[in-house]
């Protein structure tokens, strides 16, 4: 299997694969397997059982360990229960990646695991769980995401079991950006433990940049399984675990190379604003190529963008501060400029509550201490929201006399990460382009002063022959069905469309035809209906049966899609009826509406109670006809 | 009328499947995904008086944009005879400040038009037009047009009485289908009867499939020939014999509409054919309405004109399908003679002691620009006039029937919002008239309305130096050869051929009896001065007394092959 290694497909060097296969080469299946548990346990180091208690953004270290004993015993069978459980529950693709990564590492190091979403867990199966690691996202004011809704409910309800036999742990995926950061995975652990499971290893809570401290969690958790649970049986090994990274290994060494930490740099082919002349939207349409980077997605997947801070930002938060470009900060063992980390390595345009009380200290503004102090949560996220770094620093500025080191500065501003954008194309339409469809962010209030980083890098500062960073993020959760014939309800508002034109290109260069009705919303028919020509053309065509649009600002009263629902109940219903997949696309207020429509349609066209609609609706969910993307 | 069979137009099929002019338009309008109509509702939408259009500076930008071209509609409301009450003015005022470009263009046959109404403001601006005893249907299509009168008569007895008759054809000839009050104003079909359309609507004139294509009216006043009388496809020139109307002269077979490099199509001036009583004009407006429908050209819409019917059947085939329809021949043919065909501006008073003021409006766009609010103006004068507004068939205005006490206060008016032009504008400027063209036509070709002013500026200075500043010369352009500015008819006409290129026409008579011929093809700006530089300066040394621009080019030959309008009486 080593032969597989080469240099442009591992993180090794030739010296190093040649002295690798030397040693390695002649190992059998099951010493290979062994070893592999070894070095999975020694990676993850001794797991830690207090709770509470974060691993922070770097690994425990090789500190002693202790041997995998169960997994140097390969060949005896596991028993009944001993298997560990993945589960996972994200709106984006992030916590299902951390999960399968999991799984994989687990089997590979010989373990008996299944990897599941929380969509298809049903609550009443948790009283036979024992080992259980959750992988949970946290979303607008601290809601969990879809899928868990139903054990959240279950959890919280007079019905739920006790969990005595359980352990688990919880990795939380949130953004400190917004008021309740990684609530739902904190309210999850919260209300297992109210039930009278245990935890194994300590949760452990991720801000945007959450590979590090994911990946020293997943190392916790295996650590923790390889030591307490039984090996899988010698069969299932090699089929399960080995030959898969073996296929891996060969198939598509190109793409795996690309990642968010590597990612690829595209060549721009096209930047083009699509919304028309008056509106007071910016979108455009981005064309970049991909040639070359052997990656490859469907439709439904998102697209990762590195982009840098703008100069201008970067040279106003320096003068404002009085830090000189040049001046020297030390990150990770490396020297850069100030200048070059906030460029590219450090937040600007997103706030969080960290960045604001770390300034506040350093600077010695007592007022915006005390202001920021006396604020609820509420008030919290929208005075985040409506300012940028540059906008506290001027507005708040040092008080007299201090001044702000450059490491200081690096120290309270969060790592920069990447945007993602879901994919406005189908391969099997544009080939080796990628297609994004990128709305200007304003910071509200700041007269399109202030922009997202990402949004305006991408709009404002590339032209055809730039290169951008980028990499792929499969979305599992938002591809067309299996079955073309199955009908399709795209709903979607503003840039939400995107992966819609992407699920219409797949169709037409394969021929399918499903019943498809697209829903969209937007303020205005004359300048904002997003790839408009593409969409008319498409019903001339036949392919699109039906487009229904919702265009807020067109009449004196604000029409958005979830009254196009109400009014279509009918049509609505009768679609359901006739197995269609239902997907969202856009903002999660906009998701919420839709949500609520969709429910009293059920309830209007059917004759039921809210609660009868609401399991309906939930039934969907499980049924994975009722999919969202939404941000 | 061709003997072969030949496939008739699509459009006839759009008309025969429209089920009486509803088409799809309501669907059309209930389709938010786009502002555009259904294909086949932009023809059946000009029965209804008005046209998607789209605007032109920016279909290259959307398009890269991957939106749909920037649709929006032209609106025309008819005005028979072009009269029109302040309290009619005030609300097309209105209209076009809340729905439509803010704007009011006048037009070469005397309607209002209204540009830039996007497709979910249609109903409401129909409706209000309707509202204000004005409407649209039939200011479009195949049908007949608005009907035009001279606005402006010597002796106001006898344009009551004209008026009167051009009111009279208009209203018979209103298509009959309820599908306009249907989908525009809301009206159900009586009740009781069938659902099925078909039963109920009728067109007692025009039949299911209307006419081969538009049909214009114009009735005339001798001497002045503003209404280009020789223009349209049937025409009544008043008879006016010891100051008593006796009847008019009936004209037909004229159109302007050529296509470029097209020889089977021809502006065509119309043929005098004898003579009518008042009484008998519905009968002379039916006969020769259901002859065109009958045996006018339904293969080819570029040959489906009145002007084509006649000059393949001729002018005795003519005379008996009349008798055979009216049931009587018509009289010989009265003399009369024009003098102008432009408009007199400025005040008039007329035989029973009441003021006119012409008023003149730069290519009939009434709009507020700095320094020339004629747009307020015209609203502050309608607010206080006791009498009526006119259009003009030159796109101008008559202030018409104010008292003498009056005056001041509408001159004061005139003179603070700009609209006093008239005594302060070279004689070629008043004379000049342009078709809207770009932005929003489909049709065009060059740009019209808004350039003409500018190359007027400039033969204004070619003339002051020849010390022709004070001579009258017409000059008329359009983007396109379908003639809406009637160019053919103008002593320089200017059609439109592609970007800054025009065919230069020249020679028509001034009081609109000859047509121009065309005299350099596909000229820039730069050959349109020289060339008319230098015929300006043969025209100030050589003419003769009181001899006009076209004239004189024709007796020296500069150009020759005119169609002289030879059975004008004189």
């Amino acid at each position: 299997m080593f032969n597989a290694l080469r240099a442009d497909n591992s993180p090794f060097t030739q010296p190093q694969i040649d002295s690798l296969q030397q040693s390695l080469g002649n190992l059998d299946e099951s010493q290979s397997a062994w070893l592999s548990g070894f070095i999975a346990g020694r990676l993850a180091g001794p797991p830690s059982r207090s709770l509470g208690h974060s691993l922070g953004h770097s690994l425990a270290g090789a500190a002693q360990l202790p041997l995998p004993v169960a997994a140097a015993n390969p060949n005896s069978a596991p028993a009944e229960g001993e298997r560990l459980q993945v589960f996972f529950a994200s709106q984006t693709g992030n916590g299902e990646g951390i999960a399968q990564s999991l799984a994989a590492d687990a089997e590979r190091a010989g373990l008996v695991v299944e990897l599941k979403s929380l969509a298809v867990l049903r609550p009443a199966s948790l009283k036979k769980l024992e080992y259980a690691a959750f992988v949970i996202s946290t979303h607008g004011e601290g809601d969990p995401p879809d899928d868990a809704l139903e054990l959240f409910e279950y959890l919280q309800g007079p019905r739920a079991a006790q969990l005595g036999q359980l352990r688990f742990c919880v990795l939380a995926l949130g953004d400190r950006s917004y008021g309740k950061f990684c609530e739902a995975g904190r309210k999850l652990e919260h209300l297992l433990l109210a039930r009278g499971a245990s935890v194994f290893a300590p949760r452990v809570e991720c801000d945007i940049d959450y590979e590090q401290p994911a990946t020293g969690w997943s190392a916790s958790v295996l650590s923790f399984a390889v030591a307490n649970l039984a090996p899988g049986s010698g069969q299932v090994l090699p089929k399960l675990a080995l030959a898969p990274l073996a296929a891996h290994l060969s198939v598509v060494p190109q793409a795996a190379r690309w990642s968010r930490a590597r990612p690829f740099s595209a060549a721009v082919e096209r930047v083009q604003k699509i919304t028309g002349l008056d509106s007071d939207k910016d979108v455009f349409h981005l064309e970049l190529s991909l040639e070359g980077s052997g990656i490859t997605y469907e439709p439904g997947d998102a697209l990762g963008v590195w982009a840098p801070n703008a100069h201008e930002l970067v040279d106003e938060v320096l003068r404002a501060l009085d830090i000189a470009a040049d001046a020297a900060v030390v990150l990770d063992d490396h020297r850069h400029t100030i200048h070059e980390v906030l460029i590219r390595k450090r937040e600007l345009t997103r706030l969080s509550q960290e960045t604001v009380q770390g300034y506040a200290e350093l600077a010695q503004n007592r007022e915006l201490g005390n202001h920021f102090a006396q604020l609820d949560d509420e008030q919290r996220r929208d005075f985040i929201e409506q300012r940028q770094f540059v906008d506290l620093v001027t507005d708040f500025p040092l008080a007299a006399g201090i001044r702000v080191s450059a490491s200081e500065l690096a120290s309270v501003l969060r790592p920069l990460a990447p945007r993602s954008y879901s994919i406005a194309s189908s391969q099997a339409s544009v080939d080796e382009q990628v297609h994004l469809t990128v709305a200007t962010l304003y910071a509200p209030g700041s007269s399109k002063k202030r922009t997202g980083v990402a949004s305006s890098f991408l709009n404002q500062h590339l032209a055809a022959g730039d290169e951008v960073h980028v990499f792929l993020e499969p979305n599992h959760r938002f591809r067309l069905p299996e079955d073309r014939t199955t009908p399709l309800i795209l709903i979607s508002a503003g840039t939400g469309i995107a992966p819609y034109r992407g699920f219409l290109q797949q169709l037409q260069a394969e021929g399918s035809s499903p019943a498809t009705w697209l829903i969209f919303g937007n303020p205005h028919l004359r300048t904002d209906f997003l790839y408009q020509r593409e969409w008319l053309e498409l019903r001339k065509s036949g392919l699109l049966d039906h487009i229904d649009c919702a265009f807020s600002r067109d009449q004196n009263e604000k029409r958005y899609v979830q009254h196009v629902l109400r009014e279509q109940g009918a049509r609505l219903n009768q679609w359901l009826e006739q197995g269609a997949r239902l997907y969202i696309c856009g903002g999660l207020g906009m998701g919420r509406e839709v949500e609520l429509a969709l429910r009293d349609v059920l309830c209007s066209e059917r004759g039921l109670d809210t609660g009868q609609a609401a399991e309906c609706v939930a039934e969907l969910r499980r049924q994975g006809r009722l999919l969202k993307d939404l941000y | 009328m061709s003997d072969e069979k030949l496939a008739l137009t699509p459009v006839e099929g759009i008309k025969a499947r429209s089920n009486y002019l509803r088409g799809t338009l309501l669907q059309s309008l209930a389709d938010g995904a786009t502002g555009a109509l259904a294909e086949d509702d932009t023809h059946v939408s000009k029965f209804h008086g008005f046209y998607q259009q789209d605007d032109r500076d920016y279909r290259e930008e959307r398009r890269r944009q991957m939106l749909e071209p920037d649709h929006q509609f032209m609106i025309r409301a008819r005005v028979p005879g072009g009269i029109c009450t302040p309290v009619q003015w005030l609300a097309l005022d209105a209209i076009a400040q809340k729905w439509a470009n803010g704007t009011i263009r006048l037009t070469t046959r005397q309607a209002f038009q209204l540009h830039g109404v996007i497709k979910r403001n249609l109903q409401p601006v129909i409706s209000a037009i309707n509202d204000s005893l004005l409407d649209t249907i039939a200011a479009c299509g195949d049908v007949n047009r608005n009907v035009m009168c001279t606005p402006l008569p010597e002796s106001s007895p006898i344009h009551r009485q004209v008026c009167v008759d051009a009111q009279a054809v208009s209203r018979h000839l209103t298509p009959h289908t309820t599908a306009y009050h249907e989908i525009w104003l809301g009206k159900k079909r009586v009740a009781g009867t069938a659902d099925t359309a078909l039963a109920e609507d009728h067109e007692p004139i025009y039949g299911a499939t209307y006419l081969p294509r538009k049909f214009k009216m114009s009735f005339a006043i001798p001497p002045r020939n503003d209404v280009d009388v020789y223009a349209h496809d049937l025409n009544f020139i008043a008879i006016v014999e010891d100051n008593l109307l006796s009847g008019y002269n009936v004209a037909v077979g004229g159109g302007m509409g050529a296509t470029h490099g097209d020889p089977a199509t021809y502006p065509r001036l119309a043929d005098v054919i004898g003579f009518c009583t008042p009484d008998q004009v519905l009968s002379v407006s039916e006969a020769i309405i259901t002859i065109q429908r009958d045996h006018g050209d339904r293969t080819e819409r570029k040959h489906a004109r009145l002007k084509y019917t006649l000059d393949d059947h001729g002018l005795d085939w003519l005379h008996t399908q009349f008798e055979a329809r009216a049931g009587f021949r018509l009289a010989p043919q009265r003399p009369f003679s024009f003098t102008h065909n432009g408009d007199r501006l400025g005040w008039q008073q007329t035989s029973d002691g009441l003021w006119h003021l012409g008023l003149f409006i730069q290519n009939g766009r009434v709009a507020d620009l700095a320094g020339a609010t004629q747009l307020s103006g015209l609203r502050e004068i309608a607010r206080i006039l006791q009498g009526e507004f006119r259009l003009t068939p030159n796109q101008n205005v008559v202030i018409s029937g104010i008292a003498d006490r009056d005056r001041a206060a509408i001159d004061a008016l005139v003179e603070q919002h700009g609209l006093d032009s008239w005594n302060r504008l070279s004689p070629l400027r008043l004379h000049s008239m342009a078709c809207v063209g770009f932005p929003t036509c489909g049709l065009s070709m060059a740009e019209s309305e808004r350039y003409l002013p500018e190359l007027v500026g400039q033969l204004e200075s070619l003339m002051a130096a020849h010390g022709l500043a004070e001579q009258a010369i017409t000059i008329r352009m359009t983007g396109c050869p379908n003639g809406c500015a009637r160019p053919y008819l103008a002593e320089i006409g200017l059609v439109g051929k592609g970007p800054g290129l025009y065919n230069l026409h020249l020679g028509a008579a001034f009081n609109g009896t000859r047509l121009n011929t065309l005299y350099r093809e596909s000229v820039h700006e730069g050959d349109i001065l020289s060339v008319l530089d230098g015929l300006f300066a043969m025209f100030a040394t050589t003419r003769n007394d009181g001899e006009t621009f076209g004239d004189f080019l024709h007796r020296t030959g500069v150009v020759t092959a005119g169609t002289e309008q030879g059975k004008i009486g004189q």
